[in-house]
């Protein structure tokens, strides 16, 4: 069936390009795709390619002042970022960025395909894809392996690295290599309701949850390994390399399954399924949830004046205080290796990545900005949501593990859990559940 | 004797209030999930989750929101896409399936019962095993981007229909031949014969093979999802539905949600009343003739 699927796509990746060379100008040729499904490296070239021929050409033309050359580029965004009630930042920005290139005469092609679809959309068909596209930093390894996104160079890199924080550029690598423009940061966090709780209770999930009704979605694998990486376990050493594995064994790790076990014997603990916590903020039932940016002008809406998000809080293991830390990556833009204009894709992504359009972004849709010189500024800087997401990020997360293997963790974390709310793991026989959820999360067959 | 009597209509009474409390208790089962979506559709509350089982207040806006609100999910556009594609889908399948059930009822050839075989195989397979090959193919053939989309989807939901004439040959089989020889006699070609004996005595299944090729495209997600990829324009309704469930959407869109599945009932439930008519016309007006 796939290699099926390959000499299919190879066969129309042939046709296509066929059909592209018939048509394109001459300076196309260095930048063709290759119809094969490339290896990394050779996408990478293309990367390089395209990022030295972009910055010699757009010394030429400024000089020069020769005629536009005509490109039509396909862009695919979530459809908040096209919708006219939103900011319709999108299209604004694209057509920004054409008016900012008098040497390009850019026509461009929208298409909806939300950040976290792109691993699966743009690998479906790459060379029917979007050549300018956003996507979630854990879709990295899909579009690589689908030879989906072309391996940035030059000065983007440069001007990546400048730009932002050194765990956002790491979010975007791999091997050393950057594939995207960071634009924000992802990850959940605190929302809080500040008449229950003061600004010392929220240093501590124990206190919390002896004052009032806190929800945490423990079912949800995405959460649930905040817990163990408290107390010291890893997911791939830090994160990136693949053959350590993850280590979720021994007194460390038992001794989580322990406390987790009377965290959600405890009636002021609400497990977070289906959108039991925010109906709670809404009835005033609950008091405190973790989520993200995402739920922000509905927990707003909820809470009014008492609105509050932070950090995670701390949890208290066998007398210890831990710090929780929660899996935080970043959304990109990203390139199609098969875009015939290599440059001119690489300057999109750069200039829907820049400051400019992350404060466009950050004034229509309250996307955090990730670029350190935006975040410097006060009108950012003072945000409860940013510092909420920000601080989580910089102190209270781990960039969340995007290498392949980490295919096996997400079912038996959500099993563990299962297992602790139902009551199937007990003290009893905690130590013995836990080592069996190692060993699914290690196990790399099916 | 009378006493017998009595004890008989009394156990025959016990079985018979056995049996309707248990088809009161099935038919609660049956019909609470759709009573359910149905009371969702209409509730005040926001949000996914709510404390109460049924919903505190009632409201018509859920049903306002989905259609005036096209910012992010434009479902009135989702829904006419899904129709256009259901009307056309529902006409050529309808012709597809019939054509090759009378033909596979009425002549005899060579590879008939080699074909029927193949037929029987081949539909054991699940349809979505071809996803991608049949993704490429349209996209070879240029059908795989903007409007065009729309025939695709067309040619997907319909194209392979023939296959499932299985059910309609079985009714052409009970149509006495002794109709399609006086016919003949009389003069009248095969294609007569199809469209003015055959046809005319087979509105049942001709109601049940319009209906199940109309409810496809609404209820299809995966070749629709795979066919659209980007092109928001034509997104079809399932695709609009499942959208609303995602992280970002849930807590807005979960009544919503409920309304557009409570909505897309509506066209199938209006042919159904429209044709259901049709499906108590038996083999009565052969005798007349």
């Amino acid at each position: 069936m796939r290699k099926g699927k390959k000499a299919l796509a190879l066969l129309m990746a042939t046709t296509m390009t066929v059909g592209l060379a018939a048509c394109g100008s001459k300076g196309d040729d260095e930048n063709k795709p290759t119809p094969t499904p490339a290896n990394q490296g050779n996408a990478g070239n293309q990367g390089d390619q395209g990022n030295q021929g972009d910055q010699g050409n757009q010394g030429d033309q400024g000089s020069d002042g020769t005629d536009p050359i005509d490109v039509t580029l396909t862009v695919w965004g979530p459809s908040e970022d096209q919708n006219a009630e939103q900011g319709n930042w999108l299209p604004t920005m694209c057509e920004k960025f054409n008016e900012a290139h008098p040497e390009w005469n850019i026509t461009f092609k929208y298409g909806v395909c939300g950040e976290g679809d792109a691993g699966a959309m743009v690998s479906q068909d790459p060379t029917a894809s979007a050549d300018v596209y956003m996507f979630a930093n854990d879709q990295i390894m899909t579009l690589i392996n689908a030879n989906a996104i072309a391996r940035l160079g030059g000065d983007a890199v440069t001007e990546i690295k400048n730009t932002n924080s050194e765990a956002i550029v790491n979010s975007v690598s791999v091997d050393g290599a950057v594939y995207g423009v960071p634009f924000t940061t992802n990850t959940w966090f605190m929302y809080y309701d500040k008449s229950v709780f003061t600004e010392e209770d929220i240093k501590s999930l124990d206190t919390m949850v002896s004052k009032a009704k806190v929800a945490f979605p423990l079912t949800d694998s995405w959460y649930f390994a905040s817990f163990y990486v408290a107390n010291g376990c890893t997911l791939f050493e830090d994160g990136f390399n693949e053959a350590a594995g993850i280590d979720f064994t021994g007194d460390k790790a038992v001794a989580v399954t322990n406390y987790l076990i009377d965290l959600t014997a405890n009636p002021n603990f609400v497990n977070d399924a289906d959108g039991a916590g925010l109906a709670g903020l809404r009835d005033g039932s609950i008091s405190a949830m973790f989520s993200g940016s995402w739920n922000y002008s509905s927990v707003k809406e909820a809470l009014g004046a008492n609105f509050g998000a932070a950090e995670l809080p701390c949890i208290t293991i066998d007398g210890q205080t831990k710090q929780m830390k929660s899996f935080a990556g970043s959304k990109a833009i990203g390139v199609n290796p098969n875009c015939a204009n290599q440059q001119v894709a690489v300057a999109l992504a750069r200039y829907l990545g820049s400051p400019e359009a992350q404060q466009a972004h950050y004034t229509s849709r309250s996307v955090v900005p990730c670029n350190t010189d935006l975040l410097a500024q006060d009108s950012v800087k003072n945000d409860e949501l940013v510092i909420a997401q920000n601080n989580t990020f910089d102190n209270t997360s781990i960039i969340q593990p995007f290498v392949s293997a980490m295919g096996s963790y997400w079912d038996a974390a959500t099993n563990m859990a299962n297992g602790i709310i139902n009551g199937d793991v007990t003290h009893d026989n905690a130590a013995e559940m836990t080592d069996s959820m190692n060993a699914a999360m290690n196990n790399n067959g099916l | 004797m009378k006493k017998q009597t009595a004890s008989y209509k009394a156990k025959k009474r016990t079985v018979n209030i056995f049996i309707h409390v248990l088809l009161a208790v099935l038919a609660i089962i049956w019909i609470f999930p759709i009573a359910w979506v149905v009371m969702i559709s209409f509730r005040a509350e926001k949000g996914s989750y709510t404390s109460s089982f049924l919903p505190k207040s009632f409201t018509l806006d859920n049903y306002k929101k989905l259609f005036t609100d096209t910012t992010v999910l434009n479902f009135p556009k989702m829904f006419m896409n899904t129709l256009i594609i259901a009307i056309f889908v529902c006409i050529i399948s309808t012709i597809f399936v019939l054509a090759v059930s009378y033909c596979m009822s009425r002549l005899r050839f060579k590879m008939r019962k080699k074909y029927l075989n193949i037929a029987m195989i081949l539909g054991l397979f699940p349809g979505f095993m071809s996803m991608v090959a049949v993704y490429y193919i349209l996209k070879a053939i240029g059908l795989s981007e903007g409007s065009m989309v729309r025939v695709a989807l067309i040619m997907v939901y319909s194209a392979g229909s023939g296959i499932g004439f299985y059910i309609a040959k079985g009714f052409f089989d009970t149509i006495p031949k002794a109709l399609d020889e006086a016919a003949f006699l009389d003069g009248a070609t095969k294609f007569q014969v199809f469209t003015q004996v055959t046809i005319p005595l087979s509105k049942p299944i001709i109601v049940y093979t319009v209906l199940t090729s109309f409810l496809g495209p609404w209820l299809d997600f995966i070749f629709a999802k795979v066919i659209c990829r980007a092109n928001a324009d034509y997104y079809t309704v399932a695709i609009g539905l499942w959208r609303m469930l995602e992280k970002e959407y849930i807590d807005n869109w979960y009544t919503c949600f409920a309304a557009g599945a409570v909505c897309i009932s509506i066209p199938i439930a209006i042919l159904f009343i429209y044709m259901q008519r049709y499906y108590v016309e038996g083999l009565t007006g052969a005798v007349k003739g």
